[in-house]
């Protein structure tokens, strides 16, 4: 049997630049070798600069968005603030931790501008909530060794919204054309302290 | 009291759990090596200036049991070349036989012997690598010293695939694990060998095969040490393992005299 | 009382008054003759040059077996150091299979030349090593090669191969254990793949940056980039980079540290 992370496939980076961050997903949904959807979006919005990126079972990913929408609610009711992305990473945590012997099959990724400190700031996780605090880059999905090679060898620190736009744009196309199952369009947000700008990528068809 | 015959005269059922008939069988499809009966644990070498240090202990085990404990593992090609065995027993001394007799060849020969440890190394990987190309593999794992072509210190290992790596210092087995860290400490790799004295190396292989004899639960303190240089082999073999210190053992749960 | 409890129904076979066979089926604990020693290959061309480089470690499991153990070769020169030889085979995969394929390609290389008085040319060497790996289709060499030299236009040539000899002549091909973190930068920055031309057309009419031929500086600094890149991801890639730069002039071998970590 398959992993149940490589059934859909898919596959999410996040960057981090001068004051920005960018975090972009391929448009792919799959069942195994067969391509079932071109338009399957990864990311999501919980805040007005806070985004969450998920890989993995597409089944779950869907579960693990709509889980957190109902989370971050609450929490922006109760608080009466938006949600930080370094509090959205703990919520994602803990939360993944308390399913810790029936995971769910997801590999997300955090990316924001922190709204109070202005500061950029990333994160990943495996499916148990263990955080991978990155100063750099965060990748994630089917295509991640393709994408560990692609920003590794692109990405520099201290980048400009547009030449960070570029490197991940770049860095993801790159990878997905060499992964299967994923790839089909790609999405690219590009966040700063009060912009973000999204642009959809047409990419290879194949 | 278990009543059924089978199970007279065997290990009883639920204690030991169910018992293996298959330990029974005598019959079968013709069966190669396919692992290794009577074994040696670790060897050790390091390159000094002007020539590389071997050694290993004089212990053949049987499993978990100390079988033979005064087994002599490296040997001497002459004056060229040491080799030392780790692995089977018996394949160690089918190779022996290989050796002897290619040294008696090359000895009546009109050339003279002329192999050195390069040659030697070179015609072992290559004995080994057939072996196991035909499934058939001879279970070692070897480390082949003494000098090139451009008489320089030869140090390089061969193991039962066929593969084939040379180091400054090298290990097989436990030693990889345990004597390789230690050698590479006292010996950096991009230091040049020739500052390492024949001392250095000798005295670093006698502190490995200690460490080895304290955590290798199939050593012996009892152990050879080669050494080659220019002027030629001096292998000295009985020898044994001086100011142990187990006081690290007191530290440790099961191993030391405290119960708690 | 496990065995009371387990007792099956007597048979009607004449024999023991139990049932319980004191055979079993032959333990087979077969010998598996593959390892894998990681590390990684990568060979770019150019219009008058060809480079192959891979990294010096081997590993055994977790273990370094050694900070240099070349997986780059010289095929086809006149003695023991390489001299004279005017093609390149880099092999990763398992070392050993490695080794007896270079020298497998390095006689008939040779043998080449003394039969027909002349170097074999890279096409030649090309065929003939998928021949040898195909000879091997049911118990295969486990390394994936690639082959590098110049045509007989003296441009770079580079052909790379899957272990059973399937192979394919390409302007650059990353391969072993870091393989899938380089291939794709490589796609990027020598085959310019995903870059377009800016302001050249709006959709469809958008035009693709085509892909040349690069300069040497430009290709060694790449093959820079994508070891020093696979270095810091990948456990198995590390302690030195050896590169081989094929030329008119012969080859050249450039050996620079990289990270022991």
């Amino acid at each position: 049997m398959s992993s149940p992370f490589d059934i859909n496939g898919g596959a999410c980076v996040a960057m981090v630049g001068k004051d920005c961050v960018a975090i972009a997903c391929d448009l792919r949904l799959g069942m195994q070798a067969l391509t079932v959807s071109n338009n399957f979006p990864k990311l999501f919005n919980f805040g007005p600069s806070t985004f969450l990126g998920l890989t993995g079972l597409a089944t779950d990913v869907s579960t693990v968005s709509d889980l957190f929408r109902y989370k971050v609610n609450m929490y922006r009711l109760r608080e009466e603030r938006n949600i930080a992305p370094q509090t959205l990473a703990n919520l994602v945590s803990s939360s993944l931790y308390e399913k810790r012997f029936g995971p769910f099959f997801v590999s997300p990724v955090v990316a924001g501008v922190n709204y109070t400190t202005g500061k950029p700031f990333i994160c990943g996780f495996d499916s148990i909530g263990c955080i991978d605090f990155a100063k750099d880059f965060i990748v994630s999905g089917t295509a991640s060794e393709q994408l560990f090679g692609t920003c590794e060898g692109l990405w520099e620190p201290d980048m400009s919204p547009d030449d960070l736009f570029e490197t991940i744009s770049q860095a993801l196309l790159s990878a997905v054309d060499r992964d299967a199952l994923s790839g089909w369009g790609a999405q690219v947000y590009i966040i700063e302290k009060d912009k973000v700008t999204k642009r959809l990528l047409k990419g290879r068809q194949d | 009291m278990n009543h059924f015959p089978e199970s007279w005269g065997r290990p009883r059922d639920d204690i030991y759990g169910t018992y293996n008939p298959a330990y029974l069988q005598s019959t079968g499809p013709k069966a190669h090596t396919q692992s290794p009966a009577v074994t040696g644990t670790s060897v050790i070498a390091v390159k000094f200036n002007g020539g590389v240090a071997i050694a290993a202990d004089n212990l053949a085990s049987y499993g978990s049991l100390a079988r033979f404990t005064d087994v002599k593992r490296l040997r001497k090609f002459s004056d060229t070349a040491v080799v030392g065995f780790s692995g089977d027993v018996s394949d160690m001394q089918y190779m022996d036989r290989l050796l002897e007799s290619i040294d008696i060849r090359e000895n009546y020969s009109t050339h003279g012997n002329m192999l050195n440890a390069k040659n030697l190394h070179t015609y072992l990987s290559k004995v080994l690598y057939k072996r196991r190309s035909e499934f058939n593999p001879l279970w070692n794992h070897i480390l082949v010293v003494g000098f090139d072509g451009d008489k320089k210190p030869f140090l390089s290992s061969a193991d039962l695939l066929g593969t084939t790596y040379s180091a400054p210092h090298l290990a097989t087995g436990f030693g990889a694990h345990l004597a390789v860290p230690i050698l590479r400490r006292l010996f950096p790799e991009d230091r040049p060998t020739e500052d390492i004295t024949k001392e250095d190396a000798v005295k670093a292989l006698r502190e490995c095969l200690k460490v080895l004899w304290y955590r290798d639960a199939r050593s012996l303190d009892k152990y050879s040490l080669a050494i080659i240089t220019e002027e030629g082999v001096e292998i000295k073999e009985d020898q044994r393992l001086e100011n142990q210190s187990w006081a690290f053992a007191e530290t440790i749960r099961g191993y030391g005299a405290q119960v708690v | 009382m496990t065995s009371l409890v387990n007792q099956q129904p007597h048979s009607e076979a004449i024999g023991y008054s139990f049932s319980q066979s004191t055979h079993a089926p032959n333990k087979q604990h077969s010998f598996y003759p593959y390892t894998d020693n990681g590390g990684s290959t990568l060979g770019i061309t150019g219009a008058d040059f060809a480079i192959l480089a891979g990294d010096t470690r081997s590993v055994a499991g977790y273990n370094i077996n050694s900070r240099y153990a070349p997986k780059v070769f010289k095929i086809g020169g006149d003695d023991e150091t390489g001299e004279g030889a005017h093609i390149l085979l880099s092999v990763v995969g398992f070392a050993a299979d490695g080794h007896a394929l270079k020298e497998r390609l390095d006689a008939v290389v040779k043998m080449y030349k003394y039969q027909h008085g002349k170097p074999m040319s890279v096409r030649a060497c090309a065929q003939r090593l998928s021949t040898i790996l195909y000879q091997k289709r049911f118990f295969p060499y486990y390394v994936h090669a690639i082959l590098a030299g110049l045509d007989e236009e003296g441009t770079g040539a580079l052909y790379s191969y899957d272990p059973v000899g399937s192979y394919e002549r390409e302007q650059c091909r990353a391969a072993g254990s870091a393989a899938s973190l380089i291939m794709p930068f490589l796609d990027n920055q020598v085959n310019f793949k995903n870059q377009y031309i800016p302001g050249s057309g709006e959709g469809h009419a958008l035009e693709p940056k085509k892909a040349g031929p690069l300069p040497r500086s430009t290709v060694e600094q790449l093959v820079r980039d994508a070891f020093t890149s696979a270095v810091e991801r990948h456990i198995e890639v590390g302690d030195g980079l050896q590169m081989m730069v094929i030329t008119a002039n012969g080859i050249e071998e450039i050996y620079t540290p990289l990270k022991q970590d």
